[in-house]
């Protein structure tokens, strides 16, 4: 349990362990309420702040089963005194949306299932080899965290066209292939796996792949599933890319497709709501899905 | 490292190089993919951008060297020196907001309340939210007649124009940054808050040290390191913004709220003029890489954070 709560780079969703590691501090002197009243008050005003903060998204959830002329009446009135849930087909018959999510989900899986071996891969190599210029080419690839897309925009987008990528899945998938923050996070995980493992294995005659396989992935399952969920969550949240290499609408993803759809219907508020809805679910059940698996992760250690 | 050091059962397979050579190029075959991946979609691309910010370049006839050309152009540019202020205050306001709301969370929710943990994985899924509908909601909220107004007015607060007044444009845009970006880092500074050693802070209470001198002098310090991380990648993350400022306020009245991501993509898209879209790109990257070398040395102490 404490394995990936200690992860410097900290992104482990796991849960907390609510008596260990924590720095609330005891103060010896009597406290002026007691423990159960403050905790009573601490949850009134956490859960305060906490609906305040997801407002936004229960508005949205809200907005979209509105009808139309209530959206800028409405000061209180956050369940829908009449449900419009129609503004779903609608929304999505006005363009070509489930194309528009069709194509979003083959570009963000590549990327995802990209992300999750080729940074793997490289954090392995960058933890655990020592090889004449590793240290530069950490650096090296550190160093591409400042080189974005939207800095290298001009010149990749003449680099797909010259590929003859244009308006294609490959087009619009490559770029985002390899990133340079999950080697950063695939790296800052396998850090912390002991190296006798490794060594022992090699000791007993284990291939490399083997090594990797049997030994390194199943010690970082919590990352891999981070970086699973942030690469998805980043390519599906891709606009200005697909903006430059897309111009057929049949190629189109739904960022794009919802932007153009407000621009040809004046912004209908509802509809942009529902769609805007079922945009966000995708990576809510991915998060929610592999949450379990990063709690089924903490249960294997051992020196097997 | 020869192979006379390796006793001869540990030869297997490949007695042409040594057991260290070969782990050796393991570990170079494992990074090697990413290496030629970063030289064809980054490093190759950024070399191109420097070379092309010398010429004039339109996609339809071949590229004229121009020089410094584009470069003077934009500095007589009142549209560029604009939205290069824009970009700076924003970068600058979102990355010290972020941080410390992120903070704030963390230590919100590091109080060991029950239930604190549930709270943390609502806020955290604002997060995960598609930036495209985050733009559009709050295009909604901060409208005139919108949510945020609607909740302000009883604190006396009147109508803000949050989308077309020059001046409350880009704290609105801001205030959207932080709230999409401080959740994550809440994540990132409550694990870092969960690791720290409590012997610390048993001693200092032995002391008699308060919760406020605690936390400045031991959690601070301690959590340095986490701090570089967060200032840093919320820099990064906040130079690069593109959907925010183009979907909430199209720039906000007149160039209020245009970023220089916004130009690099007008610059070279809708005008054609590819080659000041480069020189505008490089621009943008030396202020990431002027930020990000101005943190290195503000933490300069604590290297290890990539150790």
């Amino acid at each position: 349990m404490q394995n990936a709560a200690q992860q410097p780079s900290g992104l482990s969703t796991a849960p907390l362990s609510e008596g260990e590691g924590r720095a609330r501090p005891r103060s010896r002197r009597a406290p002026l309420l007691g423990r159960r009243t403050r905790a009573v008050l601490g949850l009134i005003a956490l859960s305060i702040l906490t609906f305040h903060f997801i407002l936004p998204i229960l508005w949205m959830t809200s907005a979209s089963f509105q009808a139309s002329d209530k959206m800028f009446k409405l000061t209180t009135e956050w369940i829908p005194s009449v449900w419009h849930p129609e503004n779903f087909p609608n929304a999505l018959s006005r363009a070509a949306f489930p194309t528009y999510f069709f194509n979003s989900g083959v570009v963000s899986i590549a990327v995802m299932a990209s992300n999750v071996v080729f940074c793997t891969l490289a954090g392995y190599g960058l933890a655990k080899f020592r090889f004449p210029g590793d240290k530069l080419v950490l650096l090296a690839i550190l160093s591409t965290l400042m080189l974005p897309l939207e800095v290298t925009l001009v010149p990749t987008f003449l680099v797909i066209h010259k590929f003859g990528w244009m308006n294609t899945y490959q087009g619009v998938a490559g770029p985002l292939l390899i990133d340079a923050f999950g080697i950063f996070l695939m790296r800052q995980s396998i850090l912390s796996i002991p190296t006798d493992y490794i060594e022992a294995a090699r000791i007993d005659g284990a291939g490399e792949l083997r090594i990797l396989g049997q030994i390194i992935v199943p010690q970082c399952i919590p990352a891999l599933a981070v970086l699973a969920v942030l690469s998805f969550r980043d390519s599906w949240d891709q606009f200005l890319w697909p903006l430059t290499v897309i111009s057929k609408d049949s190629m189109r993803t739904f960022p794009l497709g919802l932007v153009q759809f407000g621009e040809d219907y004046g912004n209908p508020p509802t509809e942009q709501m529902a769609i805007a809805v079922l945009a966000t679910l995708p990576v809510f059940i991915l998060f929610i899905v592999l949450q379990r698996w990063v709690n089924r992760g903490f249960g294997l250690s051992g020196l097997k | 490292m020869t192979t006379a050091a390796v006793p001869r059962s540990r030869r297997r397979t490949s007695w042409l190089i040594s057991y260290r050579r070969r782990i050796q190029l393991w570990g170079v075959g494992f990074v090697l993919p990413t290496l030629l991946f970063l030289a064809v979609f980054k490093y190759g691309p950024m070399l191109w951008a420097i070379e092309l910010s010398f010429h004039t370049y339109d996609m339809v006839s071949t590229p004229r060297y121009s020089g410094l050309a584009n470069y003077r152009a934009l500095m007589d540019d009142p549209v560029f020196r604009e939205t290069l202020l824009n970009t700076i205050v924003y970068i600058t306001g979102s990355t010290v907001l972020t941080t410390l709301v992120g903070l704030g969370l963390a230590l919100a929710i590091n109080t060991g309340i029950p239930g604190a943990r549930h709270c943390m994985t609502l806020m955290f899924l604002t997060n995960l939210m598609p930036i495209i509908a985050v733009c559009l909601v709050w295009r909604f909220l901060l409208h005139p007649f919108g949510l945020v107004n609607q909740m302000l007015a009883p604190l006396g607060v009147g109508r803000v124009d949050w989308l077309t007044s020059s001046w409350a444009s880009m704290p609105a845009i801001i205030v959207v940054t932080v709230w999409r970006f401080a959740p994550y880092f809440m994540v990132v500074f409550l694990a870092a808050l969960l690791a720290l050693p409590r012997d610390y802070y048993e001693a200092a209470e032995l002391e008699g040290a308060g919760p406020l001198q605690r936390f400045w002098n031991i959690t601070l310090p301690l959590l340095a390191p986490t701090m570089f991380f967060v200032v840093v990648v919320s820099a990064l993350l906040s130079a690069r913004i593109f959907l925010m400022p183009y979907i909430i306020t199209g720039g906000g009245p007149g160039n209020a709220t245009r970023v220089l991501s916004m130009l690099i993509y007008e610059t070279g898209f809708s005008y054609m003029k590819m080659g000041q879209a480069a020189a505008i790109s490089v621009i943008l990257f030396s202020i990431m890489f002027v930020f990000t070398v101005l943190q290195m040395r503000l933490f300069s102490r604590h290297e290890q954070v990539f150790g």
